[in-house]
């Protein structure tokens, strides 16, 4: 439904998007990752038609975006990442005035069909100014959905929300994502984690993976992590020398109150270093693996260290 | 939020495929002006305008008091320079605040041309601006009712207001385009229209006779003041303002389209 090729995007000597590429099918869940700045926007709005590319293709539903721009709008739903609602208009009038620009047939009923779907109904009366963000926001994603789209393209549909309306949301995009192609940026990496299917990771203007989220976790998890306490007469130095010392340990670090171990591959050292702890004649407090988190992965794949899957040391432990 | 299922499940089949020659404008049209109607500053122009106008009719009317016959174009010529400075403050809002809310964004991934968006607020002005205008019947209605004037004069002078006044909104436009500030787009309409209005008097500024000239033919009032408002419908008279409206919308569409390529 999406597909994305050799696409870049330049204002003027920056460079915005540089040659990207990545497709979604159809019944899919994409996430779009990335901090801020680094294009997620700018991609976005190429795929809804807002903006040429300045080099290579993007389909979406089969259209080119440049060449059968209005066709692209047509099957595209796109909420922008500032939502865009006409604070003078009613909720429902608002969600009408989309539809008929749109020429939805029966749009009467249509869009009290896609204020039930989102939860407006209720309000549909109440005038844009005087609803709460997480409202706004469900506004935003009724004008979105009121022709029935194939395709949906959200940026960032969760910003600014509470916890409950950012579940609320989250609930709605995993549902719609049922039937039709989604692509949503978000830099809440629980939330890719959660709902998506498929997770692109974009960092200045570059994808720097693609993958499940789960295949992501476990390629920068080759080295396994693992939090260890322990109660000791000897000097730190001792104890991470002792560690470093066990077979398959690549490195030791202090940690908070313990240490971090970092292991080669696919090996399990639980039972060594539990072992030479207690050959010491330590106490063993504490001993369990890190599990690596999509920040974490995140983090490590965009402040560009050297090598990859090095995590030693990280602050970021929880 | 609950069954959300079900509800996916119920709805009807796709509706995506549009009236595609269907006039778009119409609903932007007909949005801008029901705009007007639920905005403050509307009434507040509606308010002022009639305020000032009943003013200087008021004025006008007790100075001839039986001594000269009463004339219709009198409220309709203040009027006109009263809407180098209203027209702007009916347009600004229009693109600027799509430009400021990003709506802007979403009317640009629709499936509408740019075209039918200028045009739709284009006339939603012009129709509001019109309904300005039939409120001043009131006043003809009692010229008519206390001594009649010309009334060939006025109808002529109310066609004039109306294409001046569609320039003024049509240049009013433009400028909203160009900002997503109101005030600015505000100001800078009210600036461009008073040069307008006034290059009637480049004589005075410009040494050079046909350069003069030249500037002279582009000035609104001599459009207006010297012959729709002496009771003279003019072919050129017309196609000027008519042809300011449609290089206006021209402009401001190009202008729109342009946020597409930077």
């Amino acid at each position: 439904m999406i597909e994305v090729d050799h696409l870049t995007k330049r204002y003027g000597a920056f460079t915005a998007v540089s040659d990207v590429s990545f497709s979604a099918g159809e019944g899919e869940i994409l996430g779009f990752l990335g901090p801020n700045g680094a294009g997620k926007t700018t991609t976005m709005r190429i795929l809804t038609g807002y903006m040429p590319p300045t080099e290579g293709t993007a389909k979406v539903a089969g259209f080119d975006v440049f060449t059968d721009s209005l066709e692209v709008r047509r099957h595209v739903g796109y909420l922008p990442e500032t939502v865009p609602l006409y604070p003078d208009m009613t909720v429902r009038g608002y969600v009408r005035y989309i539809a008929d620009l749109r020429g939805v047939s029966h749009a009467a009923d249509r869009v009290t069909d896609v204020l039930k779907i989102v939860g407006m109904y209720d309000r549909r009366e109440s005038l844009v100014r005087s609803i709460s963000k997480g409202m706004r926001q469900r506004t935003g994603l009724a004008q979105a959905l009121v022709h029935d789209p194939p395709v949906l393209i959200l940026d960032e549909p969760t910003i600014g929300l509470d916890p409950h309306q950012t579940l609320e949301v989250r609930d709605l995009v995993r549902d719609l994502g049922k039937s039709r192609t989604v692509m949503f940026s978000t830099h809440i990496l629980p939330e890719a984690e959660q709902v998506c299917d498929r997770v692109i990771i974009i960092d200045k203007g570059q994808i720097v993976a693609v993958d499940t989220p789960r295949r992501l976790r476990d390629r920068l998890q080759q080295g396994g992590r693992l939090f260890v306490r322990i109660n000791a007469d000897a000097p730190a130095n001792t104890v991470i020398k002792t560690l470093s010392k066990l077979a398959a340990v690549a490195t030791v670090e202090p940690y908070q109150d313990g240490y971090t171990i970092t292991t080669n591959a696919g090996a399990d050292v639980r039972a060594r270093v539990a072992a030479a702890a207690i050959g010491a004649g330590w106490e063993l407090i504490e001993l369990r693996p890190l599990a690596m988190s999509l920040e974490d992965i995140f983090l490590e794949l965009t402040t560009h260290t050297p090598e990859m899957g090095h995590l030693a040391g990280s602050e970021r432990v929880r | 939020m609950t069954n959300n299922q079900t509800n996916a499940a119920a709805l009807p089949v796709p509706a995506i495929e549009g009236t595609r020659f269907s006039a778009k404008f119409l609903i932007v049209f007909r949005r801008e002006l029901a705009g007007y109607f639920t905005s403050p500053i509307a009434y507040l122009v509606a308010f002022a305008v009639l305020l000032l106008n009943g003013l200087v009719f008021n004025g006008d009317l007790g100075a001839r008091n039986g001594v000269t016959q009463t004339d219709g174009t009198v409220v309709l010529r203040w009027l006109a320079e009263l809407t180098i400075f209203f027209a702007p403050l009916m347009t600004m809002r229009l693109l600027a605040e799509e430009n400021r809310e990003g709506t802007i964004e979403l009317l640009m991934t629709l499936p509408v041309n740019d075209t039918d968006i200028v045009i739709g607020k284009f006339l939603g002005a012009w129709a509001y601006y019109s309904v300005i205008l039939v409120l001043t019947f009131v006043y003809q209605g009692i010229l008519i009712w206390l001594a009649p004037p010309d009334i060939g004069a006025t109808i002529s002078a109310y066609i004039g207001l109306w294409l001046f006044g569609g320039a003024a909104l049509a240049v009013g436009l433009l400028f909203s385009a160009i900002t997503e500030n109101q005030i600015v787009a505000g100001f800078l309409s009210v600036a461009i229209l008073m040069v307008l209005w006034l290059a009637d008097q480049s004589g005075s500024l410009v040494a050079n006779r046909n350069v003069a000239q030249l500037i002279r033919t582009f000035s609104f009032q001599s459009h207006f003041v010297y012959s729709f408002a002496v009771g003279v419908v003019r072919l050129d008279d017309m196609v000027f303002f008519v042809g300011v409206i449609a290089v206006m919308l021209f402009v401001t569409t190009r202008l729109i389209e342009s946020r597409r390529w930077r």
